[in-house]
């Protein structure tokens, strides 16, 4: 009986602390980028540089560019990569785009960079792009001969606007709210004002709140504070207003829609702030971190009305999709890691991911490759073998594998470019993401950036000119 | 009138399908409604990025969601 209740304490330590420090001031703005960027950025904007006529060094980092910018749900991923596949610039920058946007999307991003640190997030977005790009190339040059069989579609392709001024201003101001909110650096976490409000009652509660869900730096849990469990409880009641607020917005803004929209901003200032129980009561100190945010969060309500009333509207309502699509399943998720977590014991992560080997790496991306958690459900499992002690390698190289080779992305690709070329870009994902926990994992060790930096470089060089030569050969040779 | 929806089954082809509807209901015109999910099918169309309106197989807009006045003047343009 004791197991299942220490495991349930486990799994709400995991949700409570997710919810009060991760979510707010990285992922509700992050949210709504990703309804900016669905509703606000015509796709046509991007998609225009991937036509059969793109020159390689447009077409693979625009395919780099789609990934990470139109791609935030999955049925988007399926026509985008069949358009720019069958009509457009091909197998190899197709795969690009496949293979950079779960790993880029401003979501995984953003929450990888609060939950494991900011050098993961840079990791995974600088590695998925080179080897991005690199697996994209090599598919186009082993499959280069069923490649040159395509529709001749350029029309497709042809005008469309592209990205307006104000668009690009607006997400701007959204992207330095979710970086002010959460970056750690000095300018912004620096106290600037400090306030004790007397209030007895706040250490009872948090000496019960400690009991409840306990403090434990080891494992990695936070506890959950007073200011914690208000954040809940707005959260709870966004989610209220929100349901009818932002859910129904397309049909005409309400007072709820206000409601919603006000709380939120409420709840993301009070966010900011940095509040403390000592032995009186709480004391409350506004950093730059505080007025960052709220200066933003003004700034957005002139720049959103210079758009027209339905770019907005969709703005919300692609936002509030988001939410109601990736949400419920993360809070599920982040539950059942804290109780799973418990019965995980560190030695044996530790045997058989904890040095840097190419063993641990494989082992990173086989547990990758097998088990399938729905969209950034991979960020919170990530952090859980990190706090049992696995090397920042191999964990790079299971943040690298698990997203880009579900069962269903593998399928889907199947579909398209048939079981061969499929298979082939699932042995490919699977060394290359050995590779990338290899290079970071040797990084994190302590061998000199430069080192790396050099090992790197080379690699990519080594890789590149190859590919280059061979594709010269082949063109040079086509009756072969 | 024949109106086809291209898109995978999203929440944003759904919608589109939606406002169309209320859009041909507003000016009582008669249409027949497809909803096409078939990649391959939806790849035959000269559109890369979904959703996508087709109207008497002329492709009016795709990869973005049209506003309900937009779909009004092409349906009354037909």
């Amino acid at each position: 009986m004791d197991i299942v209740l220490t495991a349930l304490q486990s799994g709400i330590a995991s949700l409570s602390s997710y919810l009060a420090a991760h979510v707010l001031l990285c992922l509700v703005p992050a949210f709504f980028i990703a309804g900016a960027l669905s509703a606000l950025v015509p796709q046509q904007s991007i998609v225009r540089f991937l036509g059969p006529a793109a020159p390689k060094w447009v077409a693979y980092p625009a395919a780099a560019g789609a990934g990470s910018l139109l791609a935030v749900c999955s049925c988007t991923v399926q026509p985008l990569f069949a358009g720019i596949y069958s009509k457009g610039a091909g197998l190899g920058p197709a795969i690009t785009f496949m293979f950079f946007a779960p790993a880029a999307n401003i979501l995984a991003l953003s929450y990888t960079g609060v939950a494991l640190g900011a050098d993961f997030a840079i990791a995974r977005l600088v590695l998925s792009l080179v080897f991005g790009i690199g697996i994209g190339m090599i598919m186009a040059l082993i499959f280069h001969r069923s490649d040159t069989v395509r529709l001749d579609n350029a029309a497709a392709f042809e005008g469309g606007e592209g990205i307006s001024r104000q668009t690009l201003i607006f997400l701007g101001a959204l992207i330095v709210l979710l970086v002010g909110g959460t970056l750690k650096l000095d300018f912004l976490t620096t106290p600037l004002l400090s306030v004790e409000l007397p209030w007895a009652a706040a250490v009872a509660i948090q000496n019960a709140l400690n009991v409840l869900v306990p403090i434990d730096l080891i494992k990695g849990d936070e506890g959950l504070s007073v200011q914690g469990v208000i954040l809940i409880g707005m959260l709870g009641l966004i989610a209220l207003t929100a349901w009818r607020g932002l859910g129904k917005v397309d049909d005409g803004f309400t007072r709820l829609t206000f409601v919603s929209l006000g709380l939120i901003a409420a709840t993301l200032i009070f966010a900011a702030l940095g509040i403390v129980t000592n032995d009186t009561g709480l004391v409350v100190t506004l950093s730059g971190r505080t007025l960052v945010v709220a200066a933003m969060l003004a700034s957005l309500w002139p720049l959103s009305s210079r758009f027209e009333v339905w770019d907005i509207q969709q703005w919300l309502w692609e936002t509030w999709r988001f939410v109601k699509m990736i949400f419920p399943l993360l809070i599920v998720g982040v539950f059942a890691v804290g109780v799973i977590r418990m019965f995980i014991r560190p030695e044996w992560v530790q045997a058989i991911a904890g040095s840097n080997s190419v063993l641990a790496n494989m082992a990173g991306v086989v547990f990758g490759v097998f088990m399938y958690f729905p969209t950034l459900v991979e960020v919170p499992i990530a952090k859980m073998f990190l706090s049992l002690g696995m090397h920042p390698g191999p964990l790079i190289a299971y943040l690298m594998a698990d997203p880009e080779l579900s069962l269903q992305s593998i399928l889907i690709t199947s579909a398209i470019i048939g079981k061969l070329k499929a298979w082939t870009y699932v042995g490919l994902v699977a060394v290359f993401s050995t590779l990338a926990g290899l290079t970071y994992g040797a990084w994190t060790d302590g061998t000199s950036i430069s080192t790396v930096a050099l090992g790197f470089v080379a690699f990519i060089a080594v890789l590149f000119g190859a590919l280059h030569y061979m594709d010269k050969r082949q063109h040079a040779a086509p009756a072969l | 009138m024949d109106i086809k929806i291209l898109g995978s089954g999203c929440a944003k082809c759904k919608r589109l399908e939606q406002l169309t509807k209320e859009a041909v209901d507003a000016i009582g015109v008669e249409a027949t409604f497809d909803h096409v999910t078939d990649i391959n099918k939806i790849m035959a169309y000269p559109i890369v990025a979904t959703p996508a309106l087709v109207i008497n197989e002329d492709v009016k807009v795709a990869g973005r969601m049209p506003s309900k006045e937009e779909i009004t003047a092409w349906l009354k343009a037909v």
